[in-house]
């Protein structure tokens, strides 16, 4: 056993130490197709024991991987130079939740489901609301600032971080931000840490602002015979002046896959559907809005608008959505998953390119995913055991982030760059933003410990 | 390795192809929300096998084997799942191959082993099934009757455990007040096989579900009623395919659990039920629930006693949460098992229930236990008590 483990162990606590064989592939994914086996893992259960264990990684020069519930899309989570994985998920406390103020401060461990439930039960509410929230952390969320349907109202993961506990590269911990709501005191140093994918600190607790939860919503299923008039409803929509909570889109093939795994009765003879979702305080303005929008949608191109009756409905659609991603597996062994995001009125032509790239290598490309932000996911299909099929697709990927490029987008909406998107990162942002940025990581990481090899390609 | 082995190890790994590792059974699994450790999660699991098979670990590294039977059995994983992955196909075929290479946790082994030769799970004389009519007030009229419609298949729980004894003499006692035509097997009743199947060894299980279906036709019987919803399960659902048939019914069998008879004859309304005024929760026992599909006449028959109130807990019907008494845990991980028990006994008090039944001999163990050690005034009962008691009063 090497000596930094064995100083992990009589610091931390052998119990709280995995280093077997099972323990090491059980730590080596997240949820892409790529693994590489961590050294260690660390299960911390204090602000101490973190402290402990990036000041023992520091002394003896080894990689530390922070990660929640690795739910992660771009392989952010997965110790590719092997090393320490940093598993927060036994942080899980919910250490307050102050009505008055409306905040809420947790470990970072804490499964943002959880929180939501939590806060809810007050009659409070936490928007943000990836996909993944029953099995991602707030950790992760802040570190990769997380967005999902709702954030088209109300904003992502980073808007509602008013404070951090962060422990850096050398041990330290420092706290940022606070309670209060306005807080111009020196360099932003919470959103600093938001998106920073544990390559800057590792943060072990959040103060979150939260609002009041909206009484009422209805939701709305829009089908749409062509992609075209679904992304010009969702401008005609946004340009009236309406703010719906979500606006989701998903093409075809998404919506076959969900109905083979779901049977929900959704339509199979549309290119397009939209998931509308409006919320408030009010419930005749809720009504008035919903319906608004579908008399909108009907005069943009909509072939027809259910709208759910009840709350059963409304969670059966949702419960869809959220299926979506993982409903492609029984397509195909792998799927590689993007978070491009495009000017929104870009949709259509973007719609358009990711079918011709589809179309000219001969493999599946699914799109669902944002449509008032812009944001979409589009996703191929493969079987990574054939060469010729991964050959493709890293040559359809890099195509795909051209044209997101190209239409004036960028790389990733809300999944975070990894070691997925590092290759695009210089096109994406150009060598003097890498050098400048590179320059923040190396003030605040001088060994290049925290999660190395992520986010930032080396100058 | 075996060509039968490999071609089942072979079908685990295509079924863990399906697993996009979205974490969403970390969510659900019992285990995991205990030891927030993803070794114990089913994604570790599932991508154990990958590992195996890409030659990245032995399937005898340390640890490898405990992994497999370090959970519950309860299939919410399985339920939950997007991608459709069967993980518990994968488990039942991965605990095959390990039983098979002699991998098998020594007290499952010594389980097995002791099943094989005393035909029940307590290495008792397998004569002595019916001691629980002992201590009833007038003996069951289904005692040593030769032939009847209905054969009631105790298990093996209910008949060699005294805190479980209560199940059977309740439900006696019901079929008697209905004059419902049923008999008892005693010794002629073996272990239904579902320890040995759960364990990986499938094929020793051969035997007594052969025994117990040919016991059940001998007396004449169309339907065979049990009360454990893991005898039920294995039945209904494993039976068919080891005698070579699709369904049960095509040897002339039904098969019901006690709940689903119960809420039938209740239906009916020739039994008088009295009031009970209590506020109660329902707990779904695994294997009768989410993986043995009786959802409803648990409710049903609850519903037919005035003044009984049943309270949801969140986690209810095909989304239970399992009671820890589940796949032999307790003998691997008490703690876990304690912990898990723990957790869904608080559920059933947070919606302010005063009684939480179950149809299970083990869940109202398991839950008992827990009430106990928590010092929670919540009492737990097996749905057979409880019609029981609205019967006599």
């Amino acid at each position: 056993m090497t000596d930094w483990i064995q100083e992990l162990q009589t610091t931390i606590g052998a119990a709280k130490v995995l280093i077997s064989p099972i323990d090491r592939i059980a730590y080596s994914f997240d949820s892409t197709f790529e693994q590489q086996l961590p050294d260690a893992i660390v299960l911390p259960e204090t602000n101490e024991e973190v402290s402990a264990a990036v000041r023992i990684a520091a002394r003896y020069d080894v990689p530390i991987v922070p990660r929640g519930m690795a739910s992660g899309l771009a392989g952010g989570s997965i110790p590719t130079r092997g090393g320490i994985v940093l598993s927060l998920t036994r942080m899980n406390r919910i250490l307050e939740i102050d009505k008055e103020n409306m905040t809420a401060t947790v470990q970072a461990g804490v499964v943002t489901a959880d929180l939501q439930a939590e806060v809810e039960k007050l009659g409070l509410f936490y928007p943000p609301d990836p996909s993944s929230i029953k099995q991602s952390t707030i950790g992760g969320n802040v570190a990769c600032n997380a967005g999902g349907p709702r954030c088209l109202k109300y904003g992502v993961t980073g808007d509602y971080v008013l404070g951090l506990t962060v422990v850096l590269a050398d041990g330290r911990l420092v706290k940022t931000g606070g309670k209060a709501i306005k807080y111009v005191t020196g360099f932003n140093m919470n959103q600093f840490f938001v998106g920073s994918e544990g390559a800057l600190g590792v943060i072990t607790e959040v103060i979150l602002r939260l609002i009041c939860k909206p009484p009422y919503a209805r939701t709305a299923l829009v089908h749409f015979p062509t992609l075209e008039d679904a992304s010009q409803s969702v401008h005609a929509v946004l340009t009236r002046g309406l703010v719906p909570a979500t606006l989701e889109l998903l093409d075809e093939t998404a919506i076959e896959c969900i109905e083979e795994a779901m049977h929900l009765g959704l339509p199979l003879d549309v290119e397009a559907i939209l998931l509308v979702e409006c919320d408030g305080a009010d419930k005749e303005s809720v009504n008035r809005e919903i319906d608004t929008i579908a008399d909108i949608c009907l005069q943009t191109g909509a072939s027809r608008v259910d709208v759910a009756r009840n709350e059963e409905e409304r969670a059966e659609l949702w419960r869809a959505r959220r299926s979506v991603s993982p409903s492609l597996a029984r397509k195909a062994p792998n799927k590689l998953g993007e978070d491009i995001t495009v000017p929104r009125s870009a949709i259509p032509e973007a719609a358009r390119r990711l079918k011709a790239i589809s179309d000219k290598h001969g493999l599946p490309i699914v799109i669902f995913g944002h449509a008032g932000d812009g944001n979409l996911h589009p996703n191929i299909l493969f079987d990574k055991r054939d060469p010729e099929q991964w050959q493709k697709v890293e040559q359809m990927v890099g195509e795909i982030f051209a044209l997101a490029l190209e239409l004036g987008g960028t790389l990733s909406g809300e999944h975070g760059i990894g070691t997925f998107k590092l290759p695009y990162m210089r096109q994406a942002l150009g060598q003097a933003s890498i050098n400048i940025q590179w320059r923040v990581k190396q003030a605040m990481d001088p060994q290049n410990i925290l999660n190395p090899g992520k986010v930032l390609p080396e100058p | 390795m075996t060509k039968a082995i490999a071609e089942l190890q072979r079908s685990a790994e295509e079924e863990a192809l399906y697993c996009v590792r979205c974490g969403l059974c970390l969510s659900v699994c019992p285990g995991y929300r205990e030891s927030l450790n993803e070794t114990d999660s089913p994604r570790a699991r599932v991508a154990l096998v990958r590992a195996a098979k890409e030659g990245l670990l032995e399937v005898s590294s340390d640890g490898y084997s405990t992994a497999f039977f370090r959970c519950l059995l309860c299939g919410a994983c399985t339920f939950v799942c997007p991608s459709g992955v069967a993980v518990d196909r994968i488990l039942e075929l991965t605990r095959g191959e390990l039983a098979s290479l002699g991998l098998l946790p020594q007290a499952l082994a010594d389980l097995d082993a002791r099943i094989a030769e005393y035909r029940n799970i307590s290495a008792e004389a397998n004569e002595g099934r019916l001691i629980w009519v002992d201590n009833l007030p007038t003996p069951p009229t289904g005692l040593g009757k030769e032939r009847a419609k209905v054969a009631y298949f105790v298990g093996c729980v209910s008949s060699f455990f005294p805190r479980s004894y209560k199940v059977p003499q309740s439900l006696v006692q019901i079929l008697d007040l209905a004059g419902v035509d049923y008999a008892l097997l005693g010794g002629a009743e073996w272990c239904c096989g579902y320890p040995m199947f759960i364990d990986g060894e499938p094929d020793r299980a051969r035997e007594l579900i052969h025994h117990n279906v040919e016991a059940v036709r001998a007396m004449g019987a169309q339907k065979v009623v049990t009360t454990c919803p893991s005898c039920f399960h294995f039945w209904k659902h494993s039976y068919p395919a080891a005698l070579q048939v699709d369904r049960m019914e095509d040897l002339g069998l039904e098969i019901q659990h006690a709940t689903e008879f119960l809420a039938d004859l209740l239906e009916l309304g020739d039994l008088k039920l009295h009031e009970l005024r209590q506020n109660v929760t329902y707990h779904d026992p695994c294997d009768l629930g989410r993986k043995g599909g009786v959802l409803e006449a648990p409710r049903r028959i609850l519903a037919q006693i005035p003044g009984l109130r049943l309270v949801e807990m969140p986690e209810n019907r095909d989304s239970s949460y399992c009671c820890g008494g589940g796949g032999n845990l307790e003998s691997f991980a008490p703690e876990m098992s304690g912990a898990v028990a723990r957790k869904r006994i608080q559920q059933a008090a947070a919606v302010g229930a005063g009684t939480l039944v179950s149809a299970c001999q083990q869940c109202e163990r398991t839950l008992a236990n827990a009430a106990r050690a928590e010092h929670m005034r919540i009492r737990v009962k097996d749905i057979t008590e409880v019609v029981l008691e609205a019967l006599e009063e």
